[in-house]
């Protein structure tokens, strides 16, 4: 098949994928789409536009690396890396805060739901589903005869523990995850009806999610009683295809293949150990010895990939990722100073605060941070919508935003605050964390090249930073978020005056709303996210990206790629490739 | 003597209390929120209230003092405020094995550089010999631990693949998997302390070979080797003992960085770690252990050093 | 690394007067190693007074020639940002040697003026005094140094004040036993007759004849204030990300050192030959003034 062809094919694929019937309120799909225990490819890339996760990699499986693949077979044993990190230090869903921890946990527990590789929600402990006509009730039907691993069975009684485990805010940090949810019903051993307060678009996909919502995956009370916390948070009892059998802080995870798994062809690998690798050098090291096979956790540094791609031992495998960061900028910096994002644009611009705030975001050089930041590894960034929501991305932005790069635009504006070539502009501190110091300093050099403006970086760790970031203490920082597979995970915790992240520690008498408020933006943040119609949304979504990317909301920088790196000698199927998860079950090796 | 002892004992319990409860104070001036590197990017106000009732950071600080002195002395050491509240006393009971692992290996691969280099370098003072011993302490002494960790990773771990480049197994799963992950962090640790051992036998050596009884030995026509190895290097030792000491001081200090190289959870790490995360407890579980053994192993020394050398006062 | 040698109560040889000037010149010159460690040491010292004259580079200029290899116009190559190496070890050495020797200078002054008071007036202001001391006695230095600097944050000055807080117990210890040991000298007896001012006694005629070994610690310090500054970037506890010091070259260059040696093996070399020729002048000055050798 050649260029064309694949061309041709995937258009038509796509077409069929947004033929939707529009006087059908949920998805555009009928009721009998949108019930039983399977999906059809139809429906399913209806759901994948609606979702917004449509790349044309995803409908065409042709699209792969191209080393060749052995012949799998059963069994074997698998040592993972995962990096950046020095220990998983819980894999209590309930207590879950970073990817890396839910990318493990998600093997070793079931959930309700769980998303594919599409980035479409597929059931798991869910058999089949229905969704009322207003979209407030979801009735779900359980998958029978599942064990935990400690040979409890599954039923709706745990599906109503979990359910008030992860409510209470005391016992769980993801209660906010569920938190428009009005009441769960047991209907009978094997059927559940959750009712909720307003429609949901991301119901399924976010909410009943056992990988990234960790409010419904399903722990076992049975393990809860037995273990106690703190082990249950080292060696927790799922319904997972993987059990916990070993777990050191520190040393690594050991993980057996659940004999008693609800489907006979998952797991492939009798053993998968996990050893937390902190540290680029040893990383390198240990996969090229050859002692590491896979590698999960965070994100591959990207100096190492070009170096892995060239090692014929290695496969390398890249894709959009579901993430953006961004330097932030103070609004209420003396020289940065916004006090009110509800005008125009053009009035906006009148203002020496604003002016300073748009020559920052536009002087950044988003091409050149990529490549010397990144090693050109990611992809510049104007919204917090990323190319990974493909249905949702607005590839137009990059040009059309009033931030997009324009170096002599932002001298202009500087001059016109009053600070031509930078002069006598207050010198700033850039936040970043230890991890994102280099960033910070490619960052720091391109605007003190275009603006003339000295940016000193101030590393600090996490928990000092957030802090400061929480209270609006800081000039400029550069952070933002990954794992978010819908167009919610950014807007609605990101760019609403009510955002989690939106300065909720500020002192709020001298500081109204925090980096941002903008009354046009909210409203089409709130109303997208009640909005189930794929174009509507899109329409609505973009619409707030494009309000935030103008106003500057912050200084949109990249979006990250996702590197997915194993030896020759592990089989990764198209349907264990999902963004930022690793469907341990679908691999196997040679 | 007795007296001489109890004394020591007693001075060494109250310089734990005063370095506990200066740990205690001082970890809460450092900046940073603990419930926000916890919670990470799921903190809602609710759950942050939960937590800090939790861990009882609402109560005056004397209060959370007094509660955390009372059970520390039950061994009770409280729970790591990140993660699932593990016990600090299950973190530093798995640490504790990895950096006694490291630094008894570290100690051992001291002693077998230092002791045959020592011993060459006084019987042939001033030789090619002494001076290339003399040159390999000062670069030992010279080199940072960290650097030669990394470049000890790239040599035999990345190229010639002989070792594995981190982690840690205990000695249960077999002894060649512990030694093999334990081999170059204790060559990094042990190098430096090999030079100042070397060094300290050495000079040791020297002054013992001067002393009545080696002249006695070798009038009584013993050969050189018999003088040097049953004479003259137990003799030499004893000086070498004070520097035990100081040594578990180098080899805690070279395992908090060297551990951080190669992934090993050990007392270092636990330390670093807490103080990145603002854990409070696990901070000041670790810092007590860390200082306890280093008072303990001072104490130890001295005593043993009373016992060998009788000239010691015990005043 | 640093250590935590010396502060043992050792026992010091104590000379009639302070060395002789001349003395010192002649040890020197029957020594090769100290010569040859001054010779290194002054090699370094006009690099950082001359840094911005002899630096062919803007030390934070950053390039798209990243982790280029060394070549005639980059000597030592370039970093991961694409900027001269030779030019940043070159300004680090600024940092590195001020670091050290104004720690030293810190630890000096306040831990000898401890040690001679506590020394000097013996009972309760003694027993004050070594309690504190030997409560910092109960942690590694180094611990000390990592401990403090997580408490009072990362920076320049953070981390002299931490390393010289890390360092102060064994100055005063090493000025404490030495003073104990001269206060009993019939010459502090007259200048008690002559009716001279503690202050005068402790510092005019007791320290001076005390600064044998004071000296020959504080050089061997300096080493291991550079080896600490070097370790506490290493584990992002340093200076500060702005600031080019050899440390933090090291630390900053350790995720790329096996696809840029030279990142790795120059600012490691620049550390380890600076401790190096420090440590041969300690040497030296051990021998000259005839402190005992105490493995350091």
């Amino acid at each position: 098949m050649d260029d064309k062809d694949l061309i041709k094919r995937a258009e038509s694929e796509l077409r069929d994928a947004y033929d939707y019937d529009a006087r059908d309120p949920l998805f555009g799909l009928s009721k009998d789409d949108m019930r039983g225990n399977k999906m059809s490819r139809r429906t399913t890339l209806r759901l994948l536009a609606a979702g917004g996760a449509l790349t044309m990699a995803q409908v065409l499986p042709g699209l792969r690396p191209t080393k060749a693949m052995a012949a799998a077979h059963a069994g074997g044993e698998l040592n993972c890396a995962w990096a950046g990190v020095g220990e998983i230090v819980t894999l209590d869903p309930a207590q879950i805060g970073q990817v890396l921890q839910f990318q493990i946990a998600s093997n070793i527990y079931g959930g309700l739901m769980h998303i594919d590789n599409n980035l479409v929600a597929q059931g798991d402990l869910a058999e089949s589903w229905e969704v009322s006509e207003d979209g407030l009730e979801y009735t779900i039907k359980l998958r029978e005869g599942v064990t935990f691993h400690n040979g409890d069975a599954f039923n709706a009684d745990d599906v109503e523990f979990t359910f008030n485990r992860s409510s209470d805010p005391e016992q769980s940090r993801h209660s906010r995850v569920i938190g428009n949810v009005a009441e769960l019903q047991k209907l009978n051993d094997f059927e559940v009806k959750f009712v909720l307060k307003q429609p949901q678009a991301s119901f399924l996909t976010k909410a009943l999610e056992r990988s990234s919502g960790r409010a419904m995956t399903i722990v076992s009370r049975g393990g809860l009683e037995a273990l106690g916390l703190a082990q249950y948070g080292l060696t927790p009892i799922g319904t997972g295809p993987y059990q916990v059998t070993e777990h050191v802080l520190g040393q690594g995870v050991v993980l057996e293949k659940f004999a008693d798994y609800y489907d006979p062809e998952r797991p492939k690998i009798d053993k998968i150990t996990i050893q937390p690798v902190d540290g680029v050098e040893p990383l390198a090291a240990a996969i090229e010895a050859g002692d590491i096979q896979y590698v999960g956790g965070n994100p591959v540094p990207t100096q190492l990939v070009s170096r892995f791609e060239s090692n014929p031992d290695l496969v390398v495998d890249i894709k959009p990722g579901p993430g953006f960061q961004s330097i932030w900028i103070n609004p209420w910096h003396e020289a940065m100073l916004v006090t009110d994002f509800d005008k125009p644009v053009e009035e906006l611009k009148k203002e020496k605060g604003f002016m300073v705030r748009l020559a920052i975001a536009k002087a950044l050089d988003r091409d050149l941070f990529v490549q010397q930041g990144r090693f050109g590894y990611g992809v510049p960034a104007h919204g917090t919508i990323n190319p990974a929501m493909g249905y949702f991305f607005d590839d137009a932005l990059a040009t059309a935003s009033e931030q997009a790069f324009d170096p002599e635009g932002a001298k202009a504006l500087m001059a016109e605050a009053g600070y031509p070539g930078g002069a006598g502009f207050p010198e700033l501190k850039l936040q970043t964390t230890p991890n994102t110091k280099r960033d910070g300093q490619v960052v720091a050099n391109i605007l003190k090249q275009v603006l003339g403006i000295t940016v000193l970086v101030d590393p600090k760790d996490f928990s000092i930073g957030i802090e400061e970031f929480n209270k609006m203490d800081f000039d400029l920082r550069l952070g933002g978020s990954g794992g978010d597979y819908d167009p919610d995970d950014g807007l609605v915790d990101w760019m609403q005056t009510a955002s989690k992240f939106n300065g909720p520690d500020r002192d709020k008498d001298a500081m109204p709303f925090g980096f941002w408020s903008e009354a046009e933006s909210d409203t089409a943040v709130e109303a997208q996210s009640v909005t189930a119609d794929p174009a509507a949304r899109r329409e609505l979504v973009q619409k707030a990206n494009a309000i935030t990317s103008n106003k500057v909301a912050c200084g949109f920088l990249y979006h990250p790629v996702d590197v997915l790196v194993h030896s020759t000698s592990v089989i990764v199927p198209e349907d264990a490739r999902i963004p930022g998860l690793h469907e341990l079950d679908r691999i196997s090796l040679a | 003597m007795a007296s001489y002892i109890l004394r020591r004992l007693v001075g060494s319990a109250l310089v734990m209390l005063a370095v506990a409860t200066l740990v205690f104070f001082m970890i809460r001036l450092v900046p940073g929120d603990p419930i926000a590197a916890m919670l990470a990017d799921s903190g809602s106000p609710e759950a942050r209230e939960a937590m800090i009732r939790k861990l009882g950071l609402d109560q005056p600080l004397i209060v959370q003092f007094w509660k955390w002195f009372t059970n520390m002395l039950q061994g009770d050491l409280g729970a790591s405020i990140y993660g699932n509240n593990q016990p600090v006393t299950t973190i530093i009971l798995e640490a504790l094995p990895r950096t006694l692992s490291l630094a008894f290996l570290s100690f051992v691969i001291a002693l077998v550089i230092a002791i045959p280099a020592g011993i060459l370098s006084a019987t042939r003072k001033n030789s090619a010999t002494d001076n290339a011993v003399s040159l390999f302490a000062f670069l030992g002494l010279s080199m940072p631990d960290f650097w030669l960790a990394i470049l000890l990773i790239i040599v035999f771990a990345a190229n010639l693949q002989w070792l594995p480049a981190i982690g840690y197994e205990p000695l249960s799963a077999g002894f060649w998997p512990w030694f093999s992950h334990l081999i170059l962090p204790s060559i990094a640790i042990g190098t430096g302390f090999s030079a100042i051992i070397a060094r300290m036998i050495r000079s040791s050596m020297l002054e013992v070979m001067q002393a009545d009884y080696m002249r006695t030995a070798a009038s009584k026509g013993l050969t050189v080797r018999v003088q040097m190895l049953r004479h003259a290097f137990p003799n030499a030792l004893i000086p070498v003992v004070t520097v035990i000491g100081i040594a578990f001081a180098l080899l805690i200090s070279g395992a908090v960085v060297v551990e951080n190289v190669f992934a090993i959870k050990g007392l270092g790490r636990v330390l670093i770690q807490g103080i990145q995360n603002r854990d409070y407890p696990v901070v000041q579980g670790a810092v007590l252990v860390v200082s306890a053994f280093f008072v303990l192993s001072n104490l130890a020394v001295d005593l043993l050093y009373a016992v060998i050398d009788p000239r010691i006062r015990y005043s | 690394m640093m250590s935590d040698i010396s502060a043992q109560e050792q026992v010091l040889d104590v000379p009639d007067m302070a060395p002789p000037k001349s003395r010192l010149r002649s040890a020197f010159a029957r020594d090769r190693k100290a010569q040859v460690g001054l010779f290194i040491l002054g090699f370094f010292v006009l690099a950082a007074v001359f840094a911005p004259l002899i630096a062919p580079f803007d030390p934070n200029e950053m390039t798209l020639d990243m982790m280029g290899r060394p070549s005639g116009e980059h000597w030592l190559g370039t970093d991961d940002l694409g900027r001269d190496l030779l030019s940043r070890i070159i300004w680090g050495t600024q940092i590195s040697l001020f670091v050290g020797i104004s720690t030293v200078a810190l630890a000096l002054v306040a831990g000898v003026t401890l040690g001679v008071v506590a020394g000097y007036y013996g009972g309760w202001i003694d027993n004050i005094i070594m309690r504190y001391i030997d409560l910092q006695w109960a942690f590694p230095n180094f611990i000390i140094a990592v401990y403090l600097v997580a408490v009072f944050g990362t920076g320049l000055l953070n981390v002299i004040v931490a390393i010289a807080l890390a360092f102060l117990d064994d100055f005063a210890r090493i000025a404490r036993s030495m003073v104990l040991t001269l206060k009993e000298e019939q010459f502090v007896d007259a200048a008690r007759v002559q009716g001279f001012s503690d202050a005068r006694i402790m510092f005019r005629h007791i320290l001076p004849n005390a600064l044998a070994p004071i000296i020959v610690q504080a050089t061997v310090s300096v080493s291991y204030a550079i080896l600490g500054e070097a370790s506490l970037s290493f584990l992002g506890l340093g200076v500060g990300p702005n600031t080019p010091t050899w440390g933090l070259i090291l630390a900053d260059g350790r995720s790329f050192i096996s696809q840029a040696w030279w990142l790795g093996v120059y600012p490691g070399l620049a550390i380890m030959l600076v401790v190096l020729s420090i440590n041969f002048v300690g040497d030296g000055l051990r021998d000259a003034l005839d402190v005992r050798d105490t493995g350091a």
